[in-house]
């Protein structure tokens, strides 16, 4: 327990040097938010009166300061794009991209790691390099072309997968707890809701977690073939050990600690590969969100947004090194 | 057949999946339409096109335009006079307008209308805010409605339309600190048009859904099949739309379909497109203020390097009206007689050498910058990168975004030296585009980003806005949008034609330049 606190007191530290660097990285780029706020038409007096309106006119340094002290009392300003509570209008979006992302990273390590064992077990015969190639495509393909490609056979050609969106209209999402609908549709008991939901996450997630795949096979991989050379694996052999007992238990879980912080690592690069996977097939996330942020030098989401995905790391990488001194042992005992 | 219970499991949940995956067959009287939401839902805060595809449908103006050419058809208003200096308009309300909650529009609701845009002073609001004073709108009665201007404006009754009437009895319970209710509005609706919004299902960027409102005033005898429900939901990318559009699952798209999807989406069972040319001029910009675009002959070097006819022929695939002027070729004060810049190498290159010997910076590296989201800015800027480079002109395309570029318009010396953009319809009258692209007192805004100063052209410019009669106001815009091409200022390409893909369910779609089409109530469902 004191080490899970002892990190998240860490991580606080990091976090402030993540928003400092992100507000004047902001300040930086030229694009005025007076001027979007003002709109198309506006004239050089509305900007000024507008940017006078907003603070936009302060010092930096008693900009920050304010926004500061409104995010220490939870307060996230409201976007300047939709002139409504960023907090509010985030936190109904995270749900979606969470779900996407877990769902693409359960899909990823259980596709991941047998196949990762099986190409180790194979080693340089015909499965261990098809398997290679495969994972090797799979990190170099653009994720817009497959998504593109997976829509045009699964949506167009057999009609078996929705196109886009999360649930289809006309279905009410079940009211909470988690907000992730394949959770709550089963906490509720409502199969259709969760079949509709299902249906309709299939394609995002798997164009999501095909890299992460493709790099967790590869860990697991290395990791499954530098064990199998060790001594105890030679014993457990010589012991007559049944051969599937000793890969998937003794081999694996001695295995899969660089594939794990492959897999905490990964977290993240799925929620940022999630931009493009939410654009193309509609995923109401927040990477639709953040995108529009962008392009409307929308500081307060953008803020908001770089802060959110932090403490999601921070969250990330403490779950990761409980996983690691879970399988091993020997790390509890360093800590 | 003998099934294992996980054969039988595996095979009920794929006969599960096809049915949810299939395209949920059009509901009926329900249309889903893809194209963008407006920023937020504040008709007073937001003017732009996707702001017109949502307000015509569920706000009412005084005078609304329709059909293309726009005329301006009396709407609220059932007639308006206007005194002979310009200075007075009296506006007669019709009767038996209600607002969405039933109450009756009157004519204190106009006034709080009109004020409420002056006071937010946001997009709206450009028109009017140098003309007129909040206190100057009056009701002396509950269906006249009296305003009286600083000084005559040509374009007041074009911009007429500019203005949603809102319900103050919705707003005011909900302002907070003087704000007019903006908060609020911006997630809400208090309108008396056509649709209503269910507020609950608004999540920027992404949905809306829209009811159809029957006690409109207007009334629904001339359209026995109306939309009853409209679902906006926001298609983000392209290609989804036009997938979703094929398959049924989309009735609606955006009205800048790419050409190449033309085809394709034409020879399907289900949907159509729709070609309608529009008012929305593409320009490529010059900055005048910097060598070596302060220089004519520099100017006419680059005009001539552009390949016009390739650019529309080929990479726009003939749907776009080649349009040398500032002007829409569609409406007045368009001059016909307008000089024209054709693509010529050769001349750009005598161009080029004069402006050469007059000092100008000809071998200077050049930079364009496009709106990197929108394709067609990239491919004008790069098939006129190949050209220039052929007569030894240095053109860097550099990526950027609508709010950088004209957030850095507001200075000679940090506006890029070309970039490219649209100029639509925000109303409808020469003053939209001519006259706020070219008088240097807009110099800083985005639409005058030339940085061009040209006093006879100042002075003409002003004088068009400062009378009401059409006539000569026609002739100043035309003369000052001939002195305007005449100095090259910037390098005009085409006027749209607006491409959008339609179910074929939907029939009597009206185009109009302004809101695109997007006007729900004329269309009927078969």
């Amino acid at each position: 327990m004191s080490f899970i606190l002892r990190r998240a007191l860490l991580a606080i530290p990091s976090l402030f040097g993540l928003l400092v660097v992100t507000f004047l990285m902001i300040h930086v780029s030229p694009a005025d938010p007076a001027t979007t706020l003002a709109g198309d038409n506006a004239t050089a007096e509305q900007i000024a009166r507008i940017r006078h309106q907003y603070g936009l006119d302060q010092p930096l340094a008693v900009q920050f300061v304010r926004y500061v002290a409104d995010v220490a009392q939870l307060d996230f300003g409201d976007s300047q794009y939709s002139s409504r509570p960023v907090a509010t209008d985030l936190l109904g979006r995270l749900p979606a991209t969470l779900e996407l992302t877990l769902v693409a990273l359960i899909l990823a390590t259980a596709l991941g790691i047998p196949i990762g064992v099986v190409a180790a077990m194979h080693h340089n015969r015909w499965p261990d390099i098809t398997l290679r190639l495969l994972s090797v495509a799979g990190v170099a393909v653009a994720t817009f072309w497959l998504a593109i490609m997976l829509q045009m056979f699964f949506s167009m050609r057999l009609g078996w997968l929705p196109l886009r969106g999360r649930l289809t209209d006309g279905l009410a999402a079940p009211a909470g707890p988690t907000g992730l609908l394949l959770v709550d549709s089963l906490l509720h008991g409502d199969l259709t809701v969760f079949t509709d939901a299902f249906a309709h996450i299939v394609l995002p997630a798997a164009t999501l977690a095909l890299g992460g795949i493709a790099t967790i096979a590869r860990f697991t991989r290395a990791g499954v073939l530098d064990t199998m050379s060790r001594d105890f694996v030679q014993y457990a052999r010589a012991t007559g050990t049944p051969r599937q007992r000793l890969i998937w238990i003794y081999v694996l879980r001695n295995s899969v600690l660089a594939a794990v912080s492959q897999i905490g690592l990964l977290f993240g690069g799925l929620i940022a590969g999630s931009v493009v996977v939410e654009s193309i097939f509609d995923w109401p996330g927040i990477g639709n969100y953040t995108v529009q942020a962008i392009l409307t030098a929308d500081s307060k989401v953008l803020l908001a947004v770089t802060l959110l995905i932090g403490v999601i790391y921070a969250v990330v990488n403490i779950l990761t090194d409980l996983a690691q001194a879970a399988i091993d042992p020997r790390l509890r005992e360093r800590r | 057949m003998d099934l294992t219970r996980r054969q039988a499991g595996a095979l009920s949940l794929a006969a599960m999946l096809a049915t949810a995956g299939r395209a949920s067959a059009a509901q009926a009287g329900t249309i889903v339409r893809s194209d963008g939401q407006p920023q937020n839902l504040d008709p007073h805060q937001i003017f732009d096109v996707p702001m017109m595809g949502y307000a015509l449908n569920t706000y009412d103006g005084l005078y609304r335009y329709e059909g293309n050419p726009p005329e301006m058809q009396p709407w609220l208003a059932e007639s308006h006079t206007s005194s002979p200096d310009g200075l007075t308009w009296t506006f007669t309300l019709r009767k038996g307008a209600k607002f969405h909650d039933g109450s009756d529009v009157t004519a204190a609701d106009i006034v709080y209308s009109f004020q409420r845009v002056l006071a937010l002073g946001k997009a709206p609001a450009s028109a009017f805010l140098p003309i007129l004073k909040p206190a100057n709108i009056t009701a002396p009665d509950a269906t006249t409605v009296k305003f009286q201007l600083d000084k005559p404006y040509g374009p007041f009754l074009a911009a007429i339309p500019i203005v949603a009437i809102v319900n103050p009895r919705a707003i005011k319970p909900n302002e907070k600190a003087n704000d007019w209710g903006a908060t609020w509005l911006a997630s809400n609706e208090a309108g008396s048009g056509a649709y209503k919004l269910d507020p609950a299902s608004y999540t920027p960027i992404e949905r809306l859904d829209l009811q159809r409102f029957p006690d409109h005033f207007y009334g629904w005898k001339d359209n026995p099949k109306p939309v009853e429900t409209v679902l906006y939901r926001l298609a983000h990318e392209t290609s989804t739309g036009v997938l979703g559009l094929m398959n049924g699952s989309i009735d609606m798209t955006d009205s800048y379909l790419p050409t190449d999807q033309v085809e394709q989406i034409q020879s399907s069972k289900s949907a159509r497109v729709e070609k309608s040319t529009s008012m929305r001029v593409f320009v490529i910009r010059m900055n005048n203020a910097k060598p070596p675009f302060d220089n004519l002959n520099a100017r006419k070097a680059f005009a001539h390097a552009f390949n016009y006819g390739g650019f529309i022929t080929d990479i726009l695939k003939g749907y776009a009206d080649r349009d040398g002027t500032p002007m829409p070729n569609t409406l007045w004060g368009f001059p016909k007689d307008a000089a024209l810049y054709e693509y010529d190498l050769d001349k750009a290159k005598d161009y080029m050498k004069k402006a050469m010997a007059e000092g100008a910076p000809m071998k200077r590296p050049v930079e364009i910058h496009i709106q990197s989201q929108l394709e067609q800015t990239n491919q004008a800027a790069q098939l006129f990168q190949s050209d220039l480079q052929s007569i030894g002109i240095n053109l860097k395309v550099v990526g950027d975004t609508w709010a950088n570029i004209t957030s850095n318009t507001a200075k000679a010396d940090t506006t890029p030296d070309m970039w490219i953009h649209w100029v639509s319809t925000y109303f409808v009258d020469p003053e939209n585009w001519v006259g706020q692209m070219y008088d240097s007192q807009f110099s800083g805004t985005w639409k005058a980003s030339s940085w061009y100063k040209n006093p006879a052209v100042d002075d003409m410019l002003g004088q068009a806005r400062g009378q009401v009669d059409q006539g000569q106001r026609q002739a100043l815009y035309e003369k000052a949008t001939k002195q305007i091409v005449d100095d090259c200022v910037d390098i005009w390409v085409y006027n749209t034609v607006e491409l959008r893909g339609l179910s074929r369910r939907i029939s009597n779609y009206r185009f109009c330049p302004v809101g695109s089409g997007g006007e729900i109530r004329w269309m009927q469902l078969t």
